[in-house]
């Protein structure tokens, strides 16, 4: 009994901890620009797969290259930070291509919710001529972790140890980043181009370089986030980091739209009380992440820890 | 004349069909204070936001020690030594009152991206150096007390001295300053003019100042140029604008004289 409730927060602390890493990923990208990357879905698609083929994995059959794959797999954790970068590269191209020829425009921000959209289907699709609709799983099972054994035992419960990875992990990049955000010289200047782009750049501050260094962080958070689920559950097919992109949303809301600790704090709300849904009524889980939505923003607007008042000038 | 530090040719903005500002020219002297009065809508803050890069102009050309530097991005002209600050105060509210001066220190002394992952000796040199430069800068315009506070909730008076720290804090050699004076009282007004004189001294800088309270202008600055529905209708030491017949009619009223 005990074993089976820790088994279940884990798994809940774990989710939420890759929600959280999403979440972050919007949070960088809405709090320079004011918009929301809807391409975000796709990244972690992306992220993902780049870890699948980084691990050795090899292209199915209906692929674009059936049976092609690198010769012999990077270890996990190399893989891992590499297609974090990659996906984090890729996120630049989508700032290149679906938000900076509106911003030189001067066109109506909202435009590039659409153009992110398109630049995410874009990806799927991309995703799905290269690699096939077919699902994968990671080439080696866990004990290809670095040695450490599939499951631990913990205090007689035993624990999944890809769980326990994905919630240290997810942990850890979300306080590299906040620190890195708060205390760095780097951190600090993409805060004051957060605040007003403008002034930022009136004090010598290349804003539109922050931006992109923006675009970069969300993109390899993204991809971080594809990885770890990846390697925890399966690649089921090219859209299935879309469904996370939402739920990611949701958790920004939920925790309150350019806030840092909410994200962290919506993502750990949502992955518990999913976690909580026996897996009889597995079926409501997202039907339940998205009333708690509802159940937050009825009781306070602006998400668990955002601000009042969201003001841009 | 010595080379001017800054000088404005012919420069026109236009929005849509509204002339903002027709055909300007001036130059700025190395070491001066120099004055831009004119009536709400005459131009001023539009020239402003020409020289420091925030609009591009529709013509005519900015020209830094010589050299043309219309058009260029805020942050190259903030390297060359333009600072600037805001009629409507914008400083980053959500940062502490130490934190927007660092924001502003960001690239002196150089440092590295590697050296700042590292955490190398140099780097932390670096960082020291710019704490060092914050706090002098805070001790001088009188904010030591409030370092740790966030921006947001300063006093209106401490928030536009904040505002001219952090554009000192970018080691200008021209300091832009649009209606430093809007909202202050007569008292501060007065300590305000002190503490830009001082200020001049102390950075080497020249100084260029848009404001409404006539008298405070006309102590302070060493020319005056006159703006008019974006026509430069008077230039000159504050005497000869005072006398200015046309200055006269257009800002000062007809047969007023000059408080």
């Amino acid at each position: 009994m005990i074993e089976a409730l820790l088994q279940l927060l884990l798994n809940g602390a774990a989710s939420g901890g890759v929600y959280a890493l999403v979440a972050l990923g919007y949070t960088l990208v809405f709090s320079v620009l004011g918009v929301i990357n809807f391409a975000q879905g796709a990244l972690f698609s992306v992220g993902g797969y780049l870890t699948f083929l980084l691990m050795g994995g090899k292209i199915g059959v209906n692929g674009a290259l059936p049976g092609w794959g690198l010769p012999s797999g990077l270890p996990f954790w190399l893989a891992l930070l590499l297609a974090a970068a990659g996906s984090g590269l890729i996120g630049l191209l989508v700032e290149q291509v679906a938000f900076a020829p509106l911003r030189r425009r001067n066109a109506e921000p909202l435009l590039a919710l659409i153009t992110s959209l398109g630049a995410g289907v874009v990806l799927v699709n991309l995703l799905q001529l290269l690699m096939g609709a077919e699902g994968y799983a990671f080439p080696q099972s866990t004990d290809a972790l670095a040695g450490l054994p599939d499951v631990l035992v913990i205090g007689g419960a035993r624990i999944r140890t890809i769980q326990l990875l994905l919630l240290l992990i997810s942990a850890a990049a979300v306080l590299v980043l906040s620190l890195w955000l708060e205390r760095s010289k780097g951190g600090r200047a993409l805060r004051a181009v957060a605040e007003d782009a403008t002034t930022a750049q009136l004090l010598g501050i290349p804003s539109a370089a922050m931006v992109r260094l923006a675009f970069f962080l969300s993109g390899a958070l993204a991809g971080l986030g594809g990885g770890l689920i990846g390697v925890s559950v399966s690649l089921p097919g090219p859209y299935f980091g879309i469904s996370y992109g939402l739920k990611g949303l949701a958790v920004l809301v939920l925790g309150g739209l350019g806030s840092v600790p909410g994200a962290i704090a919506g993502g750990l709300l949502m992955g518990l009380a999913e976690a909580l849904v026996p897996s009889a009524a597995s079926g409501w889980r997202d039907a339940l992440a998205f009333a708690i939505l509802f159940a937050v923003l009825l009781l306070r607007p602006s998400g668990l820890l955002g601000r009042r008042t969201v003001e841009k000038v | 004349m010595s080379q001017p530090l800054l000088e404005v040719m012919d420069l026109s903005r236009r929005f849509g069909g509204l002339l903002a500002l027709d055909r300007v020219n001036f130059a700025v002297q190395p070491g001066e204070i120099f004055g831009l009065i004119g009536p709400n809508g005459a131009g001023k803050t539009t020239l402003f936001n020409l020289i420091s890069g925030v609009t591009p102009p529709s013509s005519g050309a900015v020209l830094w020690r010589g050299g043309a530097i219309t058009g260029q991005a805020p942050h190259r002209l903030n390297r060359l030594g333009l600072a600037r600050t805001f009629q409507n105060l914008r400083l980053f509210e959500g940062l502490s009152v130490l934190d927007n001066l660092l924001v502003a220190l960001q690239r002196r002394p150089r440092s590295s991206v590697i050296g700042g992952v590292l955490n190398s000796a140099n780097h932390q040199h670096a960082e020291r150096q710019r704490l060092d430069t914050a706090w002098q800068l805070l001790e001088e315009l009188g904010l030591s007390a409030l370092a740790e506070r966030q921006a947001g909730t300063l006093a209106y008076g401490d928030r536009r001295r904040l505002e001219m720290a952090r554009a000192l804090a970018t080691r200008p050699e021209l300091l832009l300053l649009d209606e430093p004076a809007a909202g202050l009282n007569p008292a501060e007004k007065d300590q305000l003019c002190e503490l830009i004189g001082a200020l001049r001294q102390r950075h080497q800088l020249t100084v260029m100042i848009i404001e409404h309270h006539v008298p405070l202008l006309m102590r302070l600055c060493d020319r005056l140029a006159v703006l008019d529905f974006g026509v430069r209708i008077a230039l000159g030491t504050p005497a000869e604008v005072r006398r200015d017949p046309q200055v006269i009619e257009a800002y000062l009223g007809t047969g007023g004289s000059a408080s």
